[in-house]
């Protein structure tokens, strides 16, 4: 049997060349292997997507009971990018093993966390406004934040890159929510009493938050062994 | 926090007015006869005066009594019209809370459905975002105009008629009967834009119609897939819809006749997918309303009534 050759990789057709040089980029220098393999990749996303569908729906449930009409509005938007972000994690479960059905399916890390999320949803009153947007943007939405770059960061930078992908463009987005969600928030807190106010919400959902581990259920285990 | 709230739940801050929806079942419901409609309106004076009292409103029922409602209701909009400018101030003003109404109604859907396919809830969530810039370009243009929030009072009639508990009749109320009313009144007050030249509301409202008609294609994919396989289902569905549609007729001030005050924009409703059979129902509901004569006839005998309590009034106070 004769040897099957290719165009351009016979003894006499071979070039050579220096790696990369065609596009003139750098080596990359990005290494195999992070913290998390495909499994525990396809869990984490699970967390996440519930986390994003849950944002989404107890916000939708707020707008019609928050009277300020600009946080109406400005909660259409984190609505509608809640809604991207958990359908991009949708999207990402089945290239990650887990079914084309997995797609609209999220799943809390565990009974405390969602409880958490219950805990999240309860303001209901017109005259809770502060309760309500303290809950998400002075302590939900940063721990995404914290999580989804500690997962940036952690997991294989080549292999999971397109997990990097979704949430780099996710944790943009997040970052403005928070910042639009404070100023509000600061806006709304105009005197010591409703200060009072939103610090002991924060406080009480971030000592629940932090009980249940977090999004993933396991925020404490990861920042001890990343310390 | 509960599934499903009733309208008057809706939170609002200081600067609007919660107007009274009953005076607008009424009005949905007037037959084409004078006598009939002095008697159904002229008993509700007290209400009507109570709703607008405070409001840029005021001063035309002071004028023509509680008849006033037919003058803004009725008669196609005019820039050279007697009190033009608050009757498009108005209209302006119904149409931003009929958005925020519209803005609350589909959020909810995403809290009440919990179990609703996910497609949905995409549709849904970008709904809410849709709205909420309707609501900023509607306020935007009542102050381009010279208006404010809370100039007018508001019925949150919209959000009452629309949000049932089932998403098949919700997507029916809300994405094809009031969505679809939406796009006959842009359609509207895009021509009023043309003929005044204003360039600013033409170009802000053709967008808010683009976004609509995706709206109401929303509605007539998702009462399409909520109801397969059960055409009792999708016939009780199609019934809530006509019921919001005859509603918001407005007796007969949205209707294909030729002096309505809002014609139906039957290109736009095919382009969202309402069926030629659909529109043609529609005009023939809202035919069923009081004819513009009419109205104008039985305005004149209100406005006549409330200067006689007037007068009866003044000299009460005088002796």
């Amino acid at each position: 049997m004769s040897e099957r050759m290719y165009p351009g990789i016979g003894p006499d057709e071979r070039t050579s060349f220096a790696a990369y040089s065609a596009f003139d980029i750098p080596e990359d220098l990005r290494e195999l292997h992070g913290r998390y393999d495909v499994v525990a990749v396809a869990k984490r996303v699970r967390n996440f997507r519930y986390a994003e569908e849950w944002i989404m729906m107890m916000m939708g449930g707020w707008i019609a009971t928050v009277p300020e009409v600009p946080v109406k509005t400005g909660l259409g938007k984190v609505i509608w990018e809640g809604a991207l972000a958990a359908d991009e994690f949708g999207k990402r479960l089945p290239e990650l093993r887990c079914g084309r059905r997995a797609m609209a399916s999220g799943e809390p890390s565990n009974q405390g966390f969602a409880d958490f999320i219950q805990s999240l949803a309860e303001p209901e009153t017109p005259d809770l406004t502060i309760e309500k947007l303290t809950g998400i943007f002075d302590v939900f939405l940063p721990h995404l934040v914290e999580v989804y770059e500690l997962h940036m960061r952690e997991t294989d930078q080549i292999s999971d890159a397109p997990t990097i992908e979704i949430l780099d463009v996710i944790v943009a987005r997040k970052k403005r929510h928070i910042t639009w969600g404070q100023e509000v928030l600061d806006r709304l807190c105009e005197t010591e009493a409703l200060r009072e106010r939103r610090r002991n919400r924060a406080d009480t959902l971030a000592s629940e938050l932090k009980e249940s581990g977090g999004v993933t259920g396991s925020l404490e285990i990861e920042r001890d062994n990343l310390n | 926090m509960k599934r499903f709230i009733e309208h008057e739940e809706l939170a609002r801050d200081s600067r609007f007015i919660r107007g009274n929806n009953a005076q607008a079942t009424v009005i949905a419901s007037l037959p084409d006869d004078v006598d009939a409609i002095v008697n159904a309106i002229d008993p509700m004076s007290a209400v009507i005066e109570e709703g607008v009292r405070g409001t840029a409103a005021e001063p035309l029922y002071d004028a023509y009594g509680p008849g006033f409602i037919f003058t803004i209701l009725n008669e196609p909009l005019d820039p050279e019209a007697p009190a033009a400018l608050t009757r498009l101030l108005f209209r302006m003003h119904g149409i931003f809370v009929g958005e925020l109404q519209a803005l609350e109604g589909a959020a909810r859907s995403l809290w009440d459905f919990p179990d609703a396919p996910w497609e949905f809830k995409m549709n849904m969530a970008r709904q809410c975002w849709d709205e909420a810039r309707h609501v900023q370009i509607f306020e935007k243009l009542l102050v381009h105009l010279g208006g404010d929030v809370g100039t007018f009072p508001e019925n949150t009639f919209l959000f009452e008629c629309a949000c049932s508990e089932d998403p098949a009749m919700r997507v029916a109320g809300v994405n094809r009967g009031l969505e679809g009313l939406a796009c006959d009144v842009f359609r509207d007050m895009i021509r009023y834009a043309q003929k005044t030249g204003d360039e600013v509301m033409e170009q802000a409202i053709d967008y808010v119609l683009a976004d609509e008609i995706t709206h109401v294609r929303f509605g007539s994919e998702w009462v399409k897939e909520f109801t397969k396989n059960d055409p009792g289902y999708l016939e009780r569905t199609q019934d809530f819809r006509r019921e919001v549609d005859k509603q918001f007729n407005f007796g007969g001030a949205r209707s294909n006749r030729s002096d309505a005050a809002i014609q139906i924009a039957v290109e736009d409703r095919l382009e969202a997918g309402f069926s030629q059979s659909e529109i043609d129902e529609l005009a023939s509901l809202s035919d069923g309303g009081p004819s513009r004569e009419t109205l104008i006839a039985a305005g004149q005998v209100l406005r006549e009534r409330h200067e006689a309590r007037k007068a009866e009034k003044g000299k009460e106070a005088s002796s």
